[in-house]
């Protein structure tokens, strides 16, 4: 009778004693910030190479943090399976070892109170690019699913891409989910054949910071939420 | 026979599925969230393929994942483990749509037996003995008392889509009944998106029995014995044992014949569990039943040397059993002790954390199946099971004895786990006495059970 697994998210870091319904609520909240916010913060951090960012939104907080050094290697052992016998062009599942969302811890919590980003507030927006050392992070449409991959007609590299612009569909057994650029930009080099498979949060196409405005448009925006907002998929259905 | 199996769960039965296909030469991809991206499971497949992020119903409970990982690593079937999906019928629709095998009972079986009042009836209809219950599920709050009336007070009010202790409460009286029924509604639709309950009978000092069933495609069908699940707490099982101390010979096999008698005759398919209470005078009723792999069915293969996983994929594949109940032998005792990433100082709060050392026990009968291992972090998303350890021995006092030395040598470092209180309940004299009844533990208070330890 124990074998059901606890489905709660990540709202249920703390235990939780509050009705269910309101978790169910809170939780419907954090899927959505997981996927309108999550992805635009990501990139939105890596451009400005800011080694925090925070955004409230209603009762919740969204912390992105970036890690204090580089990432160690990923395991070799992990997803070293080879294609052979499946008879599929080559290999789907490289969740990039660099994909943003696997790059940076983020935190998603109630908002109770300071937090650790406030205590050590002093900081925010003036970053340092590259001040620690990593190599400037690129910025990259990932996939929304696990599917097959196929870019939108009529893009190629070097097309100016606005944020949240569909680039393309994942396709989950016949419904298409939108690749969304995370951030206006060029559109640079594509990771994945069209018609590949990919796993969800795979690296799809580059995206190559816009000539004229500079690596990091929002950086001098005072108010977090107002610099994300523009980044949010414009297609969210 | 299967040749590429998606394992479409985490955790230790991620890890014991993909050891079934290691001997049976099947390749093992294993499909998992972005929080389990360093799980052994996934270090360890063929295969690995990331299906969605954290929150399980966006990866582990999204059937639109799960059959598209599939079909993008060229899978030809899709092993579901236990809780997430493997028992939604419509989703083992989907898979069979898609032209693979789903592990399990087929899509249409699943349906008939996915009703929990539904399925008593039609147990019941077979001859199998079921505790006084309301007529179906619950109107409303008004029919809920007038049943309750009509069945008696103590009584469980119980989720019709699920189990696992979620949305479950005992009342003691009409008005505990009238606070309980929102609660339960709201725990069942949140864990089973079904708000559906009915009504049961509570026995005071009853055990928990089941029994292990395996019936082919084509209606052969055995029984693997019973496990006895007494030990529990809040609902939720710590320590299981077979054969069960609560029945004679004669009374265990009574129970598992007719048992899976009324299981073949009810048009059942792949393994299943039958769950029964009994009570003092050893009389039975069944409760109900689940359509999947067990946690806790290391046992049934202790004492029987067979391995059930394989046994589901070669009849998920289509294959005859192969053997009767004549071939069926069982030998000794075993108990599986459930070890849980939670502090029971602190009223089993889920623990997270790394482990940094990890001593696994061994010696003769004894297995650990777990997918702990050094450096890895356990994650706060999911249940807190992170091993299971299992002492055979030919006799149930030998059975204790190993399961005492094992949990001592067991050591853990960097992560709170249950092992202390599992090792208290191993000393309890009810347990030595094989005497334990499914409410003692909350009865006694785990506090006391720790501090009797402490004591000893």
């Amino acid at each position: 009778m124990t074998e059901d697994l606890r489905t709660s998210g990540p709202g249920a870091v703390e235990p939780d004693d509050r009705d269910p319904a309101a978790r169910l609520a809170a939780h419907a909240q954090i899927a959505r910030l997981a996927d309108g916010l999550l992805p635009a913060l990501v990139a939105r951090l890596g451009t400005t190479g800011l080694g925090e960012l925070e955004v409230r939104e209603g009762s919740w907080r969204v912390r992105l943090r970036m890690p204090p050094g580089p990432r160690p290697p990923q395991p070799a052992t992990a997803r070293r399976g080879s294609r052979a016998g499946s008879g599929l062009p080559g290999g789907p599942a490289r969740p990039g070892a660099g994909s943003a969302p696997a790059e940076s811890g983020f935190i998603i919590g109630p908002d109770i109170g300071p937090g650790p980003a406030e205590a050590s507030a002093a900081t925010p927006f003036g970053g340092r690019p590259g001040a620690d050392g990593r190599t400037s992070p690129r910025l990259v449409a990932s996939a929304p699913a696990v599917g097959f991959y196929q870019p939108r007609a009529g893009l190629a590299p070097g097309s100016r891409v606005r944020a949240g612009e569909r680039l393309g569909v994942v396709d989950v057994l016949g419904v298409p989910q939108d690749v969304l650029a995370p951030e206006a930009g060029i559109l640079g080099a594509a990771l994945v054949e069209p018609g590949e498979p990919v796993e969800y949060g795979q690296e799809i196409v580059v995206i190559e910071p816009l000539p004229a405005a500079g690596p990091s448009a929002g950086a001098g925006d005072s108010s977090p939420a107002g610099g994300v907002a523009p980044a949010l998929p414009e297609g969210t259905r | 026979m299967i040749s590429r199996l998606l394992i479409a769960n985490r955790g230790e039965i991620a890890v014991r599925i993909l050891r079934a296909c290691r001997t049976m030469g099947i390749e093992a991809v294993v499909a998992y969230s972005e929080a389990d991206r360093e799980s052994l499971a996934a270090q360890l497949a063929d295969e690995a393929i990331c299906i969605g992020p954290a929150d399980a119903r966006r990866s582990y409970l999204s059937p639109s994942a799960v059959i598209s990982a599939a079909v993008v690593a060229g899978c030809d079937a899709i092993h579901p483990g236990y809780g997430f999906l493997s028992e939604d019928a419509g989703f083992a629709e989907a898979v069979a749509a898609h032209g693979l095998v789903f592990v399990g009972p087929p899509a249409e079986v699943l349906e008939r037996f996915h009703n929990k009042a539904a399925t008593r009836r039609l147990l019941a209809a077979q001859g199998l003995p079921t505790i006084p219950g309301s007529d179906g599920v619950l109107a409303d709050d008004a029919q809920a008392h007038d049943e309750a009336e009509r069945i008696g007070y103590p009584l469980l009010v119980k989720p019709a889509g699920g189990g696992g202790g979620k949305g479950m409460r005992l009342c003691r009286t009409p008005r505990e009944l009238e606070a309980a029924l929102p609660v339960c509604r709201s725990e069942a639709r949140a864990a089973f998106g079904d708000d559906s309950l009915y009504l049961e009978r509570w026995l005071e000092d009853n055990r928990h029995v089941e029994v292990q069933v395996v019936v082919d495609r084509f209606g052969s069908a055995v029984h693997l014995g019973e496990r006895d699940c007494s030990v529990q707490r809040r609902h939720q099982k710590i320590i299981e044992e077979a054969p069960t101390p609560a029945l004679p010979d004669a009374g265990r096999r009574d129970l598992c014949e007719r048992a899976v008698r009324a299981i073949v005759a009810a048009g059942y398919e792949n393994v299943g569990t039958l769950e029964f209470l009994v009570d003092d005078d050893g009389r039975f009723y069944f409760i109900e039943i689940n359509n999947r792999i067990q946690v806790e069915h290391p046992l049934t293969e202790a004492l029987t040397g067979l391995d059930m996983v394989e046994i589901q994929l070669r009849i998920a594949s289509g294959e005859p059993l192969g053997f009767g109940q004549d071939d069926v032998r069982f030998a000794g005792h075993a108990i599986e002790l459930r070890l849980a990433a939670e502090d029971a100082a602190d009223d089993f709060r889920p623990a997270t954390g790394q482990v940094e050392h990890l001593h696994v026990p061994g010696g003769p009968g004894v297995r650990f199946d777990s997918h702990l291992y050094p450096g890895y972090e356990v994650p706060p998303y999911y249940d807190s099971l992170v091993g299971k350890l299992i002492a055979w021995a030919p006799d149930r006092a030998g059975a204790i004895a190993r399961a005492r030395a094992a949990v001592d040598e067991l050591h853990v470092d960097g992560l709170v786990t249950n092992r202390s209180f599992l090792r208290a309940l191993l000393d309890h004299p009810a347990f030595v006495r094989g005497e334990v009844t499914t409410n003692l533990v909350d009865r006694v208070g785990a506090s006391a059970f720790l501090a009797a330890a402490r004591r000893g």
